[in-house]
């Protein structure tokens, strides 16, 4: 090869590397996140997929102070927001609950008032949490607020209980951000009895994915 | 790169009292814009830019050889915003501050202009520990060319005008955890107007 032919390789080569773009990693550990409810008119069933948009971020959560919930929604919100690289998500504490998106309560959830969908977990026997969604006849709106419920079934002293709110806390924030479905792994903190104290790294995935999916269901309110 | 660059370091503020030369400084304000820091896909494409940004240029150089040509050291400061761009949209994303250190040697190039090159690092800083970043800045090498404009405003007091460009390859500790591979080039144009004031031993 001469060495004006050289020289051209060369230039080729380190301008392709110049303009080249970073390769974006593969994306398919996820799982199903969208609510399956039979269709609001005639038969078969609706997938609702839900995610809050960038205008309601950061999400507005108040908590009860109960049960160790002050210290666990900021933690079960910094959790999720790992799972983010484009700030899709995000969610702070207020202190008003009339102008709150999530309200987060200690205690059994009450009957159905609020719960035309209500993702109840099982977890560990020392506690459990269910997140009600007061979702429309057509399917395509969320009435806000979501309301979330954590309560502690056993002696507020016994050795397991805190690890319990704890997850239970951060599995119920994960079905008001939008998984609203249960993973089908245990090693998912998203599964319906979760054992893990952590989103792992398929729910912060499917986190992600839903947050640039389109949504069918909008919220409204308060 | 390490050993030239202290030493120049060293040398610039003694005024090269062993040279019969003249060390040059210089302050210049301006704005530097840059191309994606980062191309995604989620679904649709998404894309992370910094906004357009105040930049502060200081540095000074002496003169080798006897053709005019000069070695120096200049350093950047700038800080702005950045956001995400998905269908359209745009998502603030925060602060961040880049810093540049670059060697640099120059020359003369018609009447009042002079060519610059040179070969440095760029060390980003974000303001928060989050999403791209959030395992923190990162420092990346640099390249770097441009041109530079002087004219006499006063004895030894020059107005300088730069128009530089640089380029370099972006990644973060984050972006590589989540898998992605190889690095995203990153140019950067900046404009600043300042003043040089030559200083004789």
């Amino acid at each position: 090869m001469s060495r004006p032919m050289r020289w051209s390789a060369a230039a080729l080569v380190v301008a392709a590397a110049a303009c080249s773009d970073i390769a974006t990693p593969v994306r398919d550990n996820f799982y199903e996140w969208r609510l399956v409810v039979p269709k609001a008119t005639g038969t078969g069933d609706d997938s609702l997929s839900f995610h809050w948009p960038q205008s309601r971020v950061p999400v507005r959560i108040w908590v009860e102070n109960a049960l160790s919930l002050p210290d666990n929604v900021p933690n079960a919100i910094a959790a999720w927001r790992t799972a983010f690289l484009y700030r899709e998500f995000d969610a702070t504490v207020v202190s008003d609950s009339s102008s709150a998106d999530v309200i987060v309560r200690a205690g059994t959830a009450p009957g159905t008032q609020f719960a035309r969908a209500r993702l109840h977990s099982a977890l560990l026997p020392e506690c459990s949490g269910s997140t009600d969604l007061d979702i429309s006849d057509d399917h395509s709106q969320l009435r806000l607020p979501v309301r979330v419920y954590i309560d502690a079934h056993s002696d507020p002293n016994a050795p397991d209980l805190p690890r319990c709110l704890a997850l239970t806390t951060t599995h119920e924030i994960g079905h008001s951000l939008g998984i609203w479905q249960h993973s089908v792994a245990a090693t998912d903190l998203m599964y319906f009895d979760p054992a893990v104290d952590a989103p792992s790294d398929r729910d912060l995935a499917t986190a992600e994915m839903l947050y640039h999916a389109p949504a069918n269901v909008e919220a409204v309110g308060p | 790169m390490r050993k030239p660059t202290l030493l120049l370091a060293l040398l610039l503020p003694a005024g090269v009292s062993g040279l019969a030369a003249q060390t040059t400084y210089y302050a210049r304000l301006g704005a530097i814009g840059a191309s994606n820091l980062l191309r995604d896909i989620i679904v649709n494409e998404i894309t992370v830019r910094q906004s357009i940004a105040p930049m502060l240029a200081l540095g000074g150089s002496l003169p080798i050889g006897a053709r005019g040509y000069r070695a120096g050291l200049e350093g950047t400061l700038a800080s702005g915003k950045f956001h995400s761009s998905e269908r359209g949209s745009e998502t603030d994303l925060g602060t961040i501050r880049t810093a540049t250190i670059m060697l640099q040697f120059d020359g003369p190039m018609y009447r009042a202009l002079r060519w610059q090159a040179g070969l440095g690092g760029i060390q980003y800083w974000p303001k928060d520990k989050a999403g791209i970043f959030r395992e923190g800045g990162t420092f990346r090498f640099l390249a770097g060319a441009g041109i530079d404009y002087r004219r006499p405003v006063m004895p030894k007091w020059d107005l300088m005008t730069s128009l530089r460009y640089d380029w370099h390859r972006f990644s973060t500790a984050e972006l590589e955890q989540r898998g992605f591979s190889q690095t995203q080039g990153v140019s950067r144009v900046s404009l600043s107007v300042g003043l040089s004031r030559s200083v004789v031993p």
